[in-house]
């Protein structure tokens, strides 16, 4: 969906040929639901975070909140808030790599008060100096103090997108760097919205139990908007990974928080995704006991919270349950996330995960496991999108993924009945491999486990209580798993450094 | 474990839904069959019928948290205990059970506070029997060796390693710590971490846990969605009637009057702009106390988003990056809660000194008749807006289930709300803003 209008042909050749079509411009999602009270809006702007320039990362971030968090020319930011208050309503925007997508739900007593301060919100920004100061000095302490310091499994993600993607527009922080964010003007601000916040850049998405004028009077407001020039997309070509890097973050005092993974080739609406993605709700469905990850270093060895693993996007992971909505992406990666867990349990840890990605690559899924999760993912999906913001949401990732209707989630649950065990097997060697990877390990024993990985030492557990043979057996296969990563692919970052500049 | 946030969702939930206010809203409310059922051994089960979605929400609620751990030594049991429910049974050891939840596509997952622990499952309603026959058996029969025991304590460690990561659990933690001398709402839902170290060796303390406080006359099933109250209760007596009562109170100690204000500095391992927090003493929840009912209003008119402080700290001099407040909804008396960070070090006691001018001022004036107003109106769209799913209906209730055991008081707490007054804010704050029942806390980290 980024920049409907900057799919001309010469657009789509500066893409790699593998990313996904993206729907027409100007297009609207509609889902009218006449018994819902509420009305769900949604505008989702092609610009993002890989619209940044360089040295200017984090603008995309900035611009947005600047919409959704701060004065119009109509009223103060003040105004607003005290305008939304008594109608309990709230628009806000989530800036992601390729999207900019401006959210907002209201109750259906309320839409006229609404929409004119959602509005005033796209289309009269009025970039106030002490709405910038305030925003601005927010993110740059996100970045120093929360990212840094008071999430170690947040910082790994960002750490391992940052080194997937290394030389791609993808790979800076959303919210940018400390010294991009510390050189970012209003003016930059301003330059932004204009240059992406256009009519052939925006898509339009209204939900619930809206009539036909408040239709007719959000479609309107987009007239407001300049038409502007197209915007190509950048490329986003992550480079092959020829062998298995390692980013340790030195944190005094941490414990570790591991994250790993590769860019994969393969998009919603292709049924190699699908095939992949029974096969990775197997290995590690997000916040599912009876996942394998979880299974094997959670359930059986106790090591830490849980272990999951991801073909799409997924962030703020650790606050929710289900999978986000307007984060569409041209490109993904696969990804294992383990949570946090003691130093010296890191490096087992690390190794079950990938004994356990090589045997389901090497060997495929059984047929009971197959058809087990095939028969999980059919109902566990219907939770994907239960509210009608949330199908908003997917309706407007279809468009972004040129999907057409039932759309996504629909297709797939169509889908599973007639996809095989050999396509799924077929597809997890096609699109995974448990070696040539990139790992980001946030640890207070960085130096440690520099050695550690280098000499490839062996890292037997101890345990409170007796284990099973099986188990045990197991455990000395885990342990002495060989994980070959040379000295020269395992470099140390002081937490203080990382997303600097 | 995710207090806070449930805590939160619940006070917006519950406060908004006492203020639908006209008849169209109560109809609403109403419009959703509800019945409550008490069978012989004191399970009572509520059910909400929401038609049309094909899904149903179905919650176990324990009316045990970390407030029932009143034994020195055994703080944050609640919590393991809640990890080790999904061990499995003789009938469904944690294999079997993982794979039926599997076959039926069940979203689920449990949570722990300081009142309550509820597990929840969100399902396709056809599959409602075979989660009744599922849930009813774990929760009678549970089944674990000390192996699995042990195993799980190391989860518990890793939950715990990963909050203390977050400045805004250090500085939560040290206030419950300091806050409280003898109750048990003084430690947190994850427990001291000496206690979560000795875990692993109290395998026989757990089996007495479970067989004290996993009683039916302890728990609640609050089950919405596409289910008629009859067809629920039919599958609740078939399922539960046999589960044996035998709940134990816990002996939780009278935390005594606070005569004199407290103040405590805690320093944080990491990096962190300064946090303050203040916390006033509340009373426990009651929708006949008129003045605990006010509390939740004065909270919000003192420090959310449109409050002059709010404005002042947050916007207009950009002192703080957060400013947020919770008035506690406890089965005992708890706190009302204001929590800061502060972008300059140097700035923590001029934000105190305005927070203190802030509850000096509700204590001698009367709010604006117009802000109350239009709390109210918040809190009645708010409570309409979030009557979407049988999941958000069930999450929303769940606290005040556990609180009050029930949803009898939801009529007198709708008209408790509605009936407050600029009078009523105003003699709440000057009941619970005294500076001698406070307690201050400064987060810093280390240098």
């Amino acid at each position: 969906m980024r920049a409907a209008a900057a799919l001309t042909l010469g657009t789509a050749l500066l893409v790699a040929c593998s990313e996904p079509s993206q729907a027409p411009a100007g297009t609207s999602a509609l889902l009218p639901a006449p018994g819902d009270p509420t009305i769900s809006f949604s505008l989702s702007f092609g610009a993002g975070s890989q619209d940044d320039p360089p040295g200017k990362q984090g603008l995309a971030y900035l611009t947005g909140e600047m919409l959704a968090s701060a004065s119009t020319e109509n009223n103060g930011y003040e105004a607003i808030l005290e305008k939304l208050y008594p109608i309990a309503s709230s628009y806000q925007i989530r800036v992601d790599k390729e999207t900019s997508t401006l959210t907002g739900r209201t109750h259906r007593d309320n839409t006229g008060a609404f929409l004119e301060l959602l509005t005033d919100a796209f289309l009269r920004p009025a970039f106030a100096e002490d709405d910038f100061a305030r925003i601005k000095n927010d993110t740059i302490n996100y970045i120093e103090n929360t990212l840094r310091y008071a999430s170690d499994e947040e910082l790994a993600k960002a750490a391992l997108t940052q080194m997937v993607y290394a030389g791609t527009p993808y790979a800076h922080p959303i919210a940018g760097t400390v010294e991009s964010l510390r050189s970012i003007t209003l003016e930059d601000v301003a330059e932004f919205h204009a240059r992406h916040y256009t009519g052939g850049n925006v898509v339009l998405g209204l939900a619930g139990g809206f009539d036909d004028p408040l239709r007719s009077a959000f479609e309107l407001s987009l007239e407001g908007l300049p038409q502007g020039e197209t915007v190509p997309d950048p490329a986003v070509r992550p480079a092959t990974v020829e062998a298995t890097e390692v980013l340790l973050i030195a944190k005094p005092g941490a414990d570790a928080s591991i994250s790993l993974g590769f860019p994969i080739d393969v998009h919603r609406g292709e049924r190699d995704f699908y095939a992949l993605w029974i096969a990775n709700s197997w290995l590690g469905e997000h916040r599912n006991l009876a996942g394998r990850l979880f299974q094997v270093i959670r359930d059986q060895r106790g090591l830490n919270y849980g272990d999951y693993s991801y073909i799409e996007a997924f962030p703020e992971g650790g606050q929710r349950t289900m999978p986000p909505v307007n984060v569409a992406r041209r490109s993904q990666m696969f990804e294992i996330w383990i949570r946090t867990l003691p130093n010296e349990q890191a490096l087992f840890a690390l190794r079950a995960a990938l004994l356990e990605l090589e045997r389901l690559v090497d060997g495929g899924m059984s047929r009971e496991e197959f058809e087990l999760r095939r028969a999980f993912l059919d109902k566990y999906a219907l939770h994907f999108a239960e509210t009608t913001s949330e199908r908003l949401g997917y309706a407007l990732d279809d468009r972004f993924y040129g999907i057409d209707a039932p759309g996504h989630l629909e297709q797939f649950r169509a889908m599973l009945a007639g996809i095989t065990l050999e396509e799924v097997n077929a597809a997890l060697k096609r699109h995974l491999r448990a070696d040539k990877l990139k790992i980001a390990i946030v640890t207070g024993e960085a130096e440690n486990l520099r050695e550690a990985l280098i000499g490839d030492t062996p890292s037997p557990l101890t345990y409170e209580s007796p284990k099973t043979q099986p188990i045990l057996d197991e455990d000395e296969l885990i342990e002495r798993h060989p994980l070959n990563i040379d000295a020269e692919n395992i470099t140390i970052v002081a937490v203080e450094d990382i997303f600097q500049r | 474990m995710t207090r806070n946030i449930a805590l939160l969702i619940f006070i917006t939930f519950l406060s908004a839904a006492a203020l639908a206010q006209t008849a169209e809203d109560r109809a609403r409310l109403i419009s959703f069959e509800t019945h409550t059922e008490t069978l012989a051994n004191g399970l009572k089960a509520i059910v909400i019928h929401m038609p049309g979605s094909g899904l149903v929400s179905y919650w176990s609620i324990v009316r045990t948290g970390s407030r029932d751990e009143f034994e020195p030594g055994h703080t944050g049991f609640a919590h393991f205990f809640e990890h080790m429910m999904f061990r499995g049974t003789e009938a469904f050891p944690a294999e079997r059970y993982n794979q039926v939840v599997t076959e039926i596509g069940a979203s689920r997952n449990a949570y722990t506070t300081d009142d309550l622990t509820a597990y929840y499952l969100s399902i396709a309603a056809e599959d409602l029997e075979r989660v009744m026959e599922l849930e009813s058996d774990r929760f009678r029969n549970l089944a674990y060796s000390e192996a699995d025991f042990r195993t799980e304590a190391g989860a518990v460690y890793g939950e715990y390693r990963k909050n203390v990561t977050n400045p805004l659990f250090v500085i939560y933690e040290a206030m419950m710590g300091r806050a409280f001398d003898v109750h048990t709402y003084g430690h947190t839902t994850m427990g001291y971490e000496e206690d979560i170290a000795a875990m692993p060796t109290m395998y026989e303390y757990s089996r007495a846990f479970f067989s004290r406080y996993y009683r039916p006359d302890n728990t609640i099933l609050l089950i919405v969605g596409d289910i008629t109250p009859a067809a629920a209760v039919e599958l609740v007596r078939e399922h539960y009637a046999d589960w044996q009562p035998g709940y134990t109170p816990p002996r939780v100690p009278v935390e005594p009057e606070q005569a004199e204000e407290r103040r405590f500095e805690v320093s944080y391992a990491g990096r962190s702009l300064p946090m303050l927090a203040v916390a006033y003493k509340l009373d426990a929840f009651d929708p006949q106390n008129d003045l605990r009912v006010a509390a939740d209003l004065l909270t919000e008119m003192a420090f959310g988003s449109t409050s002059e402080l709010y404005r002042k700290l947050v916007l207009d001099e950009q002192v703080v990056e957060f400013l947020a407040a919770e008035a506690g909804l406890n089965r005992d008396p708890g706190l009302l809660g204001i929590y800061s960070r502060i972008k300059d070090p140097a700035r923590v006691d001029y934000v105190l000194e305005t927070i203190d001018a802030t509850t000096a001022r509700f204590r001698e004036s009367l709010p604006a008749e117009d802000d109350l107003d239009a709390l109210k109106s918040r809190l009645r769209y708010g409570f309409l807006m979030g009557l979407e799913t049988p999941d958000a209906v069930a999450r929303g209730l769940a606290r005040s289930v556990a609180v009050s055991g029930g949803l009898d008081d939801l009529e007198a707490v709708y008209a408790a709300y509605a009936e407050v007054t600029p009078e009523d804010v105003r003699r709440a704050a000057q009941r619970y803003f005294d500076p001698n029942r406070r307690t201050v806390g400064v987060l810093r980290a280390e240098p």
